[in-house]
């Protein structure tokens, strides 16, 4: 009988990991005006500098996102930030684009420390939780803006452009 | 054609002329007069039935020029491959219209989506060739200028190559691209119009795709009462604003605001934001659709919000044709969403009363909202005579 039950657990647990092998990782890509477009996922994404940042979502009570500056991942990519950001280079965007086809951008120097103290993450856990499926894996979390609207959800892709 | 019928009457003329010259010394008057009418008489036949003829596939030249209002936007897509002309779209209607296209000779693209209906077909699943059947909801062809991921999953990223697909699809038109270039290559007309669009008389699949795309890119609807209440010319209704109203507000219970937050998807004046959402039809959908090509769970039964232009016409709804009214897609959002790891956020707990798990809106509110969606309705898309078929006037 222990014999059984130990068999039948060993299926349980393979068809378990079936599931959740034949469901793949979501991804962000980094593409566009970069010198080295990234692929992140958990793995990569852990290997920033975490941080953290509070701000108030549609409940009206304040909840701490953690995760990386936004800045730290285009940096990585090589985008034009920091000394670079100047002449035409300000005239480039970041636009993110969430699973639901919802796009929002943000101009470069909103991400750059040196022109605004407003910090923009992108965040995988809210109050130390991973966020929920219809939020996360990631999802972008403006400091102190008034509207939730660019607090994109499930982001998909990220992608430098210059202004046409 | 007028041109080669010109240039063949003066051939003639300066021919009969000589000849006249030649032989008048050996005719009598009388001969000669005859001669000269019979030719003429001839030669007025040939050239006004070649230029009745020319007349009647007189092909507009030029770029194509897209008339919209300006609060619909100019993020249209056009690709830089694919740029719209008169011609090209000539072409494209009459491919959009060709039975030839399909495998019995019975089915064009128009046969799913017809003028009338909006460019659907009032089934649920639309029936092809030997009777089989779509997967999906035939979609509505409305101001598809403005977007850039095509079909109920998104999976195409251009009108060319979802365009592709219902050509050679078994359960639709059924037909391989050979067969089809085979088939317009033996008519009289193809030929040559494929040489006036694309410089030469070669045709292929990818050309056959790019003249339908350029032909539905021309699809425009933007004369509903709604656009022209939008432009000071409607007065709309008690019923239309109350609808109006419920249809952009976002319910907010602790303060008293009533609402249906359908803007939050079919927003704009073109009442469509290319968004793709699992919106509660079931507890774990039968058809993937995203998750099929993106492996993520938080895709499965994610499928596109289409545009409601025209939606009072575009019955049954969803990407199964599910629901066969109105007020049965209604009911579903304002009580029987359901909840799974793939609904979308903002469809959860949503309520017009504190704390409520669903919409809740009131009978009266839902016959408001649905008298604006009947605001969406414009009558002069589906007769407009530039988008019906053309074959009637045209020989093959």
């Amino acid at each position: 009988m222990k014999k059984y039950a130990i068999v039948l657990l060993l299926l349980i647990a393979g068809l378990t990991t079936n599931a959740q092998t034949a469901t793949k990782e979501a991804l962000i890509k980094v593409t566009g005006e970069v010198t080295t477009p990234l692929t992140i996922g958990n793995a990569e994404f852990q290997q920033y500098k975490q941080t953290t940042v509070t701000r108030k979502d549609r409940d009206g009570k304040d909840h701490t996102y953690s995760g990386v500056l936004v800045s730290d991942i285009l940096a990585k990519a090589g985008v034009t930030l920091g000394p670079e950001l100047r002449g035409e280079n300000l005239a480039k965007y970041l636009l993110v684009e969430a699973s639901d086809g919802y796009q929002v951008l943000f101009a470069l120097a909103e991400l750059d420390r040196g022109f605004t103290d407003r910090t923009i993450i992108l965040a995988d856990k809210v109050d130390g939780q991973p966020l929920v499926p219809a939020d996360g894996p990631f999802r972008i979390i403006v400091q102190d803006e008034k509207k939730p609207a660019r607090c994109i959800k499930q982001v998909t892709a990220m992608k430098v452009m210059f202004a046409k | 054609m007028v041109g080669i019928a010109s240039c063949l009457a003066m051939t003639l003329c300066e021919w009969q002329m000589g000849k006249t010259q030649e032989t008048q010394y050996k005719q009598s008057s009388f001969q000669r007069m005859g001669k000269i009418c019979l030719v003429l008489c001839l030669l007025f036949a040939i050239v006004g039935l070649t230029a009745y003829k020319g007349m009647e596939q007189v092909v507009p030249m030029g770029d194509y020029v897209f008339n919209y209002p300006a609060n619909f936007g100019n993020r249209i897509n056009v690709p830089a491959d694919n740029p719209t002309t008169q011609q090209g779209v000539y072409l494209g209607r009459l491919l959009f219209y060709e039975p030839k296209l399909s495998a019995t000779n019975n089915i064009s693209c128009g046969s799913c989506h017809q003028q009338s209906k909006a460019f659907t077909d009032g089934r649920a699943l639309s029936i092809g060739v030997n009777n089989g059947l779509a997967t999906r909801n035939s979609m509505s062809l409305a101001n598809l200028l403005w977007a850039r991921k095509f079909f109920w999953d998104g999976r195409a990223a251009s009108l060319e190559d979802q365009v592709a697909f219902p050509l050679t699809n078994s359960h639709e038109m059924g037909q391989s691209v050979q067969v089809s270039i085979q088939k317009l290559s033996n008519t009289r007309l193809y030929p040559g119009l494929f040489k006036i669009v694309y410089g030469d008389s070669i045709i292929t699949g990818d050309r056959i795709a790019k003249a339908i795309a350029q032909f539905e890119r021309t699809l425009i609807s933007a004369n509903s009462r709604y656009d022209r209440y939008l432009r000071n010319a409607y007065k709309p209704t008690d019923d239309e604003l109350k609808g109006m109203e419920l249809f952009s507000r976002g319910p907010d219970p602790e303060k008293g605001i009533r609402g249906a937050n359908c803007t939050h998807c079919h927003g704009g004046p073109k009442t469509y934001l290319e968004l793709f959402h699992n919106n509660g039809l079931d507890s774990i959908s039968k058809d993937e659709g995203m998750a099929a090509f993106t492996g993520l769970v938080t895709d499965r039964g994610r499928f596109k919000v289409p545009t409601l232009r025209n939606i009072a016409l575009t019955a049954p709804y969803m990407h199964d044709g599910r629901f066969k009214t109105l007020d049965e897609v209604v009911d579903h959002y304002s009580e029987h969403i359901k909840q799974s790891v793939s609904l979308s956020a903002f469809l959860q707990g949503e309520s017009n009363e504190v704390g409520g798990h669903s919409l809740k809106l009131l009978p009266k509110e839902k016959k408001q909202l649905i008298a604006f969606l009947n605001m969406l309705t414009d009558s002069t898309f589906i007769t407009d005579k530039r988008f019906g078929n053309p074959h009637q006037s045209t020989k093959n």
